[in-house]
């Protein structure tokens, strides 16, 4: 029993730590292609006559393409795992050709979106596709590598009853919802309008503007890259490694307890402490930065 | 997705493109059923020819309905495509040869419904909404079942829901290793949900053009197919797959180049490694 | 987004023709059901089912979600699509219940463990994107359509930056994320748990097999189900908000009573189609 539980846990706690790295790897990967809301920024500068140098990869928003992604993984890696492949392999084979298709929707998605920008003079640039769809690839391997695994464990390990591509599907939503929930801001608005005042939201006025660019030279979506991975794609991550560690360990130690609502209520003191959480920083960040001048006008 | 749509009219009606895509698709998928006459599993590829013949007139249907601007973004439309679709098509299956009809039928009334809530109890009023929703429906339904007759080489519910699985060199009937048993059903949703899409999601803005779509609609149906059939290695005899694999790589480096032509032609200009034109003067 | 500010006939108001059909269309599926099936396991799927539904769509209005802008800090809300950050809690929700309903058979503590489930997932989402807003941008949360929030009672207006509609979450739209969580994990985990009592218990008579054979088929056809009735309920109810919304004390938060009638249709005809699998 007590061997059970702490093997139980040993799994929620790797489970946990895969999906931590998804959640990072999705955000990134997914701020390189301008993927998700900040998309809309980078279709709208060159109609505003800013034309740049950004990649724009818009495949669907971010908890559908992952939802894909992750539901396509699982199910390559279970009809290997059906034709008796050894599972690492599986996982693996399954992730790797998830990832050519996640290359090739993020090549058509560019192709297409700037092909229809012709009229405002955005032009293709073949250099940006070759070198960011290999990076995006690449970030996109660990997402899907690292959740299908998770997945994997769950179903094998854990005992959970849906079937690995059902699994998929679940949390690759959920990968895709928690990353840009907590992603798109801090590149939406931090990156792509650092131009714009700290500390306050982009005036409307403003919109299109996008920074084009860089220390040196014309910005690129690697520069992107490297700023989500400063704090979006970390702060993904752990909400997403969160999301799954919490909602595993309440179930792995207190199913038992009270016929089932132990987990229950664990669950609900764990939304508690968040609640709590949330509310002192909101609290703290009203009292540290101040209110703004008033506006004279809101009209908007 | 606040990108405006501008509607341009050219090229191939509408009604063109959904009478050829639901006739090619039905009688694709029947196609199939040359495995039933046969006794083999050679004919399966015919179910993938037939989610891309769904597939290039779902991109077609979304963009006819969301050329209107309905409030949230695209990639819903496909959502409420499968979600419904599936249903109907599940239940279809049960109907062994007259399957696919039965699917359209079903498929046709949910749709219906579904159109009637959204534009008259939620006030939409969009004048596509309820045909768009019959269509997506359809075709989310038509969609799936191609790709259950592709990858089980059949599309009633007995083939669906059972397969075989090989231990110690004998082969034993497994509910697990099936299409619904594996949850296969769960990842071809998806595949066919993000496929139809995002040919018009990409594809949007001022230079649309229809062809450059249509052809990227064939592109996401071969691509989809290609992992379909690499997955129906696990449910079909290994030759049936592989005529599968290969019909949809010919097919998918076709459309992919034919694509990459198109984008070349619809492009403002096609650079590489250069910097961002000088366009002060605009 | 333009045809639709285009429009503000398509405001709060119900039409009340088509809601009074949209009514009938939902007792006549409830009437054929019971007719066809009689007053068995499959009728009371049917019902947990439209119950299900409602679930779901009442939750998504109270999901905050910004869309576009608010990725650029010029609306409040969560920088995401509503219909598919709906999905993913709900569906968060579904993989609790479904593995609380492993281990018990009370229906209730699998619907509350599914709705925790979707709770915790919002809660832990919108923490981060309050944690985000403040310590990665300097952004204080300010709501743009009430001028104090109704729970905290903390001033909005002078919070907000110039040239936006408001940022980030206020304590409101917080729990609104949390509530609406919870909505779409219990009324995804009663769809698949409605689905799945059902096909447990005649998918073995229909495929002449044991329960046990079957359980695989069973799990999968409800949770199948389950995924599509929820997009479509969500995105149904998306509709309804035309994609963005604030939370609970939003004015768009109104027209929910719409949304609830149009997803009891949608998941009664779902619904109906979902049990004739296996009962007719």
């Amino acid at each position: 029993m007590v061997e059970s539980i702490v093997f139980g846990i040993g799994i929620t706690a790797l489970a946990g730590a895969l999906a931590t790295v998804a959640g990072a790897a999705e955000n990134v990967e997914s701020d390189i292609g301008s993927q998700g809301d900040p998309n809309s920024q980078v279709q709208l500068a060159p109609q505003m006559g800013y034309i740049h140098r950004i990649f724009n990869k818009a495949v669907a928003g971010e908890p559908p393409a992952y939802g894909l992604w992750i539901a396509l993984g699982a199910g390559l890696a279970w009809a290997f795992l059906a034709m008796q492949i050894n599972p690492i392999l599986a996982l693996v084979l399954g992730s790797s050709l998830a990832v050519f298709v996640q290359g090739v929707y993020a090549t058509t998605a560019y192709l297409g979106r700037t092909a229809s920008l012709a009229k405002f003079g955005q032009p293709v640039y073949v250099d940006i596709l070759k070198s960011m769809t290999t990076v995006t690839m690449a970030h996109a391997f660990v997402a899907i590598f690292t959740t299908v695994t998770m997945c994997y464990l769950i179903n094998a390990a854990l005992g959970h009853p849906f079937p690995l591509p059902l699994l998929g599907i679940v949390w690759g939503i959920a990968l895709g919802a928690a990353g840009s929930a907590t992603g798109n801001p801090f590149y939406g608005k931090e990156r792509q309008y650092q131009n714009q005042k700290y500390g306050a939201g982009v005036p409307i006025a403003a919109s299109g503007n996008i920074v084009r660019f860089a220390e040196a030279g014309e910005r690129n979506s690697l520069d992107n890259g490297w700023f989500s991975a400063r704090l979006g794609g970390p702060a993904s991550g752990v909400c997403f490694g969160l999301i799954v560690f919490l909602e595993l360990w309440r179930t792995v130690l207190f199913e038992e307890v009270g016929s089932g609502w132990g987990a229950i209520v664990m669950g609900i003191i764990i939304i508690l402490v968040f609640m709590v959480i949330d509310r002192y920083i909101e609290v703290w960040a009203r009292k540290n930065y101040g209110p703004f001048v008033k506006p004279e006008e809101t009209s908007s | 997705m606040t990108v405006k749509v501008e509607k341009i009219e050219g090229g191939i009606p509408h009604n063109t493109i959904m009478v050829a895509g639901l006739i090619a698709s039905v009688i694709l998928i029947y196609l199939t059923y040359a495995n039933v006459l046969t006794g083999t599993a050679y004919f399966s590829f015919f179910g993938g020819l037939a989610t891309v013949a769904a597939l290039v007139w779902g991109s077609h249907a979304i963009k006819h309905l969301c050329s209107y601007g309905i409030g949230t973004g695209v990639p819903s439309a496909g959502m409420i495509a499968f979600g419904s679709g599936v249903i109907a098509m599940l239940f279809a299956t049960k109907y062994g040869v007259a399957a696919p009809i039965v699917a359209v039928i079903v498929a046709a009334i949910l749709g219906a419904i579904f159109g009637y809530l959204a534009n008259n109890v939620l006030s939409m009023r969009i004048p596509v909404m309820i045909i768009s929703l019959i269509e997506l429906s359809v075709i989310g339904a038509l969609t799936l079942m191609g790709y259950a007759a592709m990858m089980t080489g059949s599309f009633n519910l007995t083939a669906l829901t059972t397969g075989s699985i090989a231990i110690l060199g004998m082969s034993l009937p497994s509910y697990y290793v099936s299409f619904i048993g594996g949850a296969l059903i769960a990842t071809v949703f998806m595949l066919g949900a993000i496929a139809i899409q995002h040919p018009f999601n990409a594809c949007l803005g001022p230079n649309w053009t229809q062809d450059r779509m249509l052809t990227l609609a064939a592109e996401c149906g071969f691509l989809s197919m290609i992992v379909a059939a690499i997955m129906s290695m696990a449910l079909i005899p290994m030759g049936a797959a592989l005529i599968s694999l290969f019909v949809a790589v010919i097919g998918w480096y076709y459309t992919y180049a034919k694509y990459i032509e198109l984008s070349r032609r619809d492009a403002a200009a096609w650079l590489d490694s250069k910097p961002i034109p000088d366009v002060e003067g605009q | 987004m333009s045809a639709v500010a285009a429009k503000p006939t398509a405001g709060g108001a119900m039409d009340v023709t088509a809601t009074i059909i949209g009514i009938i269309i939902l007792l006549v599926v409830i009437a054929l059901t019971y007719f066809l099936v009689g007053p068995g396991l499959a009728f009371m799927a049917l019902i947990g089912i439209i119950v299900g539904g409602i679930l779901v769509a009442f939750g998504v209005h109270f999901v905050p979600v910004g869309g576009a802008p608010a990725a650029m800090g010029q609306a409040p809300g969560i920088a995401t699509g509503v219909a598919m950050l709906a999905a993913g809690a709900g569906l968060a929700g579904l993989f609790g219940g479904a593995w609380a309903a492993q281990t018990t058979d009370n229906l209730l503590v699998i619907v509350v463990t599914g709705a925790v489930g979707g709770g915790l997932m919002m809660a832990i989402t919108c923490m981060f994107v309050t944690f985000i807003y403040v310590f990665g941008m300097g952004i204080p949360n300010a709501s743009g359509k009430v001028a104090k929030d109704p729970i905290t009672g903390d001033t909005q207006t002078e919070y907000k930056s110039q040239g936006t509609e408001g940022h980030g979450l206020p304590f409101i739209s917080y729990v609104g994320g949390v509530i609406g969580g919870l909505f779409g994990g219990a009324g995804g985990t009663l769809i698949y748990i409605m689905l799945l009592n059902l096909y447990n218990e005649e998918l073995p008579g229909m495929m002449n097999a044991l329960p046990a054979q079957v359980l695989p088929i069973a799990v999968t056809l409800a949770g199948m189900f389950a995924i599509g009735m929820f997009l479509v309920n969500a995105v149904l109810a998306a509709y309804n908000i035309t994609g963005t919304i604030e939370g609970p004390h939003d004015p768009k938060f109104k027209r929910f009573p719409r949304a609830i009638v149009a997803s009891a249709v949608a998941s009664a005809v779902c619904g109906i189609v979902a049990i004739m699998i296996v009962a007719v």
